[in-house]
């Protein structure tokens, strides 16, 4: 009988194969920690009240960010105010009611996964020429929230179709058999089971919208806002604010747009913090 | 668990008791055909085996459709095979009972026999005597007491022997001749009752034991002289 | 090819059994269900009696459980479907234009195969169904009331708040048909209840059965010939028909009492299934 083979050449072999993908981990790591260490080495030390209270000035011993954080956080629940409900109801529709043999359903699918890859700055653009220009809004604050609900949309339906998909059938089936109407079904056992697959898609889709800049400099989100920002007032935000201040040729301000990253950091680590929470505690329950 | 086969398991063993009945009541007839003469009773009893024999197709008919539809294993099969078995032989009771009231009419006309008779109460109410030892042991799942029937077997084939002997010496008047077989023959009839009860006891054992054997072999070795 | 057979000969057997004329629930007439144009079922007549329990077996692919939805009316929910000829509950046709299918569903309930609690609690999964229905007072007894008569009340009584999915296979097939029963149904419809469960588990659901079918019509599928053996008061024997083209659809081929199809089975395919020389 063949001896239970040679186990030295395949452990090689499987050895060479794991420290393969692990050096490429290391690659990916290593950058990500590279640019994080620069970034703190350069802001580190210029996180201070005084960058979360005031006002953006010339000078930058006393320049804030404030109307740009400001800015971001109505953006984002401007964002989830449109953007949940029109995604969701989408994707109730498309999993739920639509028949999908028919083929405006299935162009309509097509157009959403397509639309998810669209670059941002085309957005932009679109924004640009329709909603602030042609519907007569102007250069403001829900112009832009507009615009980026409408790129952060196809990331939620999707999402959220997921979700929604991966309600086991059977519950379904229990809950008609009892004598439930269609949307009974969708409202009491798939759109509560779906929850957190929903929660989660779309704290990612904000967290990815409230790091565009593209389309938001496309609608003019002016660089140089000392006030407030209004609903339909100009505005600017966090990552404008922070290229703007990169622009300076001052080093002090170069510093101030390295501390403006990491409080975006810290804001979009959060939410993403939040998503795996939402996942986490959904797992357990069940 | 299992609550319709225990269901049908006990309504099976409370026919075969209740079909027991039947048959006692059938032997209990027979033997005061024999000892009173009573012909009119015969007729009933002869009659009355319908009852008997509709009781056993009806328990041939549920045991089909228990096997077929629980399909018991372990003690539940054997009961059901069990069952089978001693609904046959309290049939075959009933239908000696039937055959001694036959020939009690055949006789009527001969003058009786003392004797004859004393010994056929004797045999008889050992009979009744064993068959209800038998249904009871069944009932009890008591196998000494289904084996204490090889005993009381040996009193009825005591006195069947000796009737053998007492027909020998009748001698050669052809009419006493006659009479002699028949009485020769009821008293094989009580004997092969008796040997009914045993074969019960026997069911028992099997159903409690799962081995399927012999009472006569355990105590008596030797062989019956006929 | 239906054996309409009487009854009333069943309940003579039976020790406990009222006497009273048994009825009519469904009568089905040349139905036949088509699935995007191919016939899954062929010419189906047959009756379905009450407070009896009905089985269908025969092999994978007769259309059991095709037949079996027709009757609470979900393959409306599979698109395609097709249902053609009468079927009649209580003498009203089951598809007519005006019957509701919501009201159809809480008279005629439904336990599936695999056991399908809802992730919610073991309260919450017997309340739902009066709930969507309506039927808000008194819920709390309501689903004590369900709970008890599905065997599981003694088990569940001090966590009903737990959630569904901590209960064991038997528990949570127990907890199905407690909460079928919530919304007070005539009919219960079982789609192979006990091919998921272990044989204690599948016991239990058999007794349970036989203790439903007083107050219940109850028509299970199943593809355990000896369950349907042991629990079912009338069998239906489905087999598969091939047609000229090779076409295969689902018919009926023997319906009649239980003992009468493992005993004395009328129909040679009957015989060649039941003593598994099938095929």
């Amino acid at each position: 009988m063949r001896g239970l083979g040679d186990t030295r050449s395949r452990r090689g072999s499987e050895l060479a194969f794991a420290a393969l993908l692990l050096s490429s981990l290391a690659v990916g790591m290593a950058a990500l920690v590279a640019l994080l260490a620069d970034v703190i080495h350069d802001g580190a030390g210029w996180v201070t009240w005084r960058l979360l209270t005031q006002a953006p000035s010339a000078d930058p011993a006393v320049a804030g960010a404030r109307p740009a954080i400001l800015a971001t956080i109505y953006l984002g629940l401007l964002l989830l105010a449109m953007v949940v409900p029109v995604g969701v109801a989408s994707a109730v529709y498309l999993e739920e009611y639509a028949r999908k043999e028919r083929w405006y359903n299935r162009l309509l699918e097509i157009a959403i996964q397509n639309l998810a890859g669209v670059p941002s700055i085309v957005y932009g653009i679109l924004g640009l020429a329709f909603i602030v220009r042609g519907a007569g809004l102007g250069r403001v604050l829900l112009a832009g929230a507009i615009i980026l609900a409408l790129l952060t949309l196809p990331t939620v339906i999707i999402a959220s179709r997921e979700a929604i998909r991966a309600v086991s059938d059977s519950i379904r089936q229990g809950a008609y058999a009892l004598g439930a109407t269609r949307w009974q079904v969708v409202s009491r056992q798939v759109l509560p089971a779906a929850l957190p697959g929903i929660a989660t898609g779309t704290i990612l889709a904000l967290s990815r919208g409230l790091g565009e800049t593209a389309p938001l400099l496309m609608i003019g989100a002016l660089t140089f806002i000392a006030f407030d920002p209004t609903l339909l007032g100009p505005f600017t935000a966090l990552p404008v604010q922070i290229y703007n201040w990169i622009r300076q040729p001052q080093a002090e301000f170069r510093r101030l747009a390295a501390a403006a990253i990491l409080l975006l950091l810290a804001l979009v680590l959060s939410l993403n913090a939040a998503a795996i929470w939402i996942r986490d505690r959904a797992q357990r329950r069940w | 668990m299992r609550a319709t086969l225990q269901e049908e398991l006990d309504r099976l063993e409370e026919a075969l008791q209740e079909e027991a009945e039947l048959v006692l009541r059938s032997l209990r007839g027979a033997i005061a055909v024999l000892t009173e003469q009573d012909l009119e009773l015969a007729d009933e009893i002869i009659a009355f085996d319908d009852e008997v024999d509709r009781a056993y197709l009806a328990l041939e008919q549920d045991v089909e459709e228990l096997l077929a539809r629980q399909t018991p294993v372990a003690r539940d099969l054997r009961l059901v095979l069990a069952s089978l078995h001693v609904n046959l032989h309290l049939e075959r009771a009933a239908d000696l009972c039937v055959t001694m009231c036959k020939l009690a009419k055949l006789v009527a006309s001969s003058p009786a026999d003392p004797a004859v008779v004393a010994s056929f109460r004797e045999m008889g109410e050992r009979a009744e005597t064993m068959l209800r030892v038998a249904m009871q042991a069944l009932a009890g799942r008591d196998v000494a007491g289904a084996e204490s029937l090889v005993e009381m077997d040996e009193l009825i084939d005591r006195a069947n022997r000796r009737l053998v002997g007492r027909i020998l010496d009748l001698g050669s008047d052809p009419d006493r001749r006659e009479w002699g077989l028949r009485m020769l023959v009821i008293s094989r009839c009580l004997e092969r009752i008796g040997d009914h009860a045993v074969d019960i006891g026997e069911q028992t054992a099997y159903l409690v034991t799962g081995e399927l054997r012999e009472f006569t072999d355990a105590s008596h070795p030797g062989s019956e002289d006929e | 090819m239906v054996a309409i057979v009487d009854p009333a000969r069943l309940l003579e057997r039976r020790p406990s059994a009222q006497v009273e004329r048994p009825s009519c629930v469904f009568e089905l007439r040349d139905v036949s269900v088509l699935y995007s144009g191919k016939a899954a079922l062929k010419g189906i007549s047959l009756d379905i009696q009450a407070r009896l329990i009905t089985a269908i077996i025969g092999p994978s692919g007769c259309g059991k459980s095709t037949f079996i939805r027709c009757l609470n009316r979900m393959n409306d929910l599979i698109p395609g479907a097709k249902v053609r000829g009468t079927i009649l509950y209580h003498g009203q046709d089951l598809y007519a234009a005006e019957v509701d299918p919501v009201e159809v569903r809480r008279r005629i309930g439904m336990v599936f195969q695999k056991p399908n609690p809802f992730p919610k609690s073991i309260f919450d999964n017997v309340a739902f169904g009066p709930r969507v229905l309506g039927l808000r007072e008194d819920l709390g007894a309501r689903v004590e009331r369900a709970l008890r008569q599905a065997a599981l009340w003694e088990e569940v009584k001090d966590r009903l708040d737990a959630s569904a999915l901590t209960l064991s296979g038997g528990q949570q097939q127990r907890l199905c048909i407690a909460r079928c029963l919530a919304v007070e149904p005539e009919v219960i419809l079982m789609d192979e209840p006990a091919s998921a469960l272990d044989p204690i588990a599948t016991a239990a659901i058999e007794d349970l059965m036989h203790e439903l079918k007083r107050e219940y019509t109850i028509v299970i599928v199943t593809h355990n010939m000896q369950q349907a053996a042991r629990v079912a008061d009338m069998t239906a024997f489905f087999s598969v028909d091939v047609g000229p083209e090779g076409e295969r659809a689902g018919i009926l081929v023997e319906y009649d009492r239980t003992e009468k199809i493992f005993t004395q089975p009328a129909d040679p395919r009957t015989e060649g299934y039941v003593t598994g020389r099938f095929g």
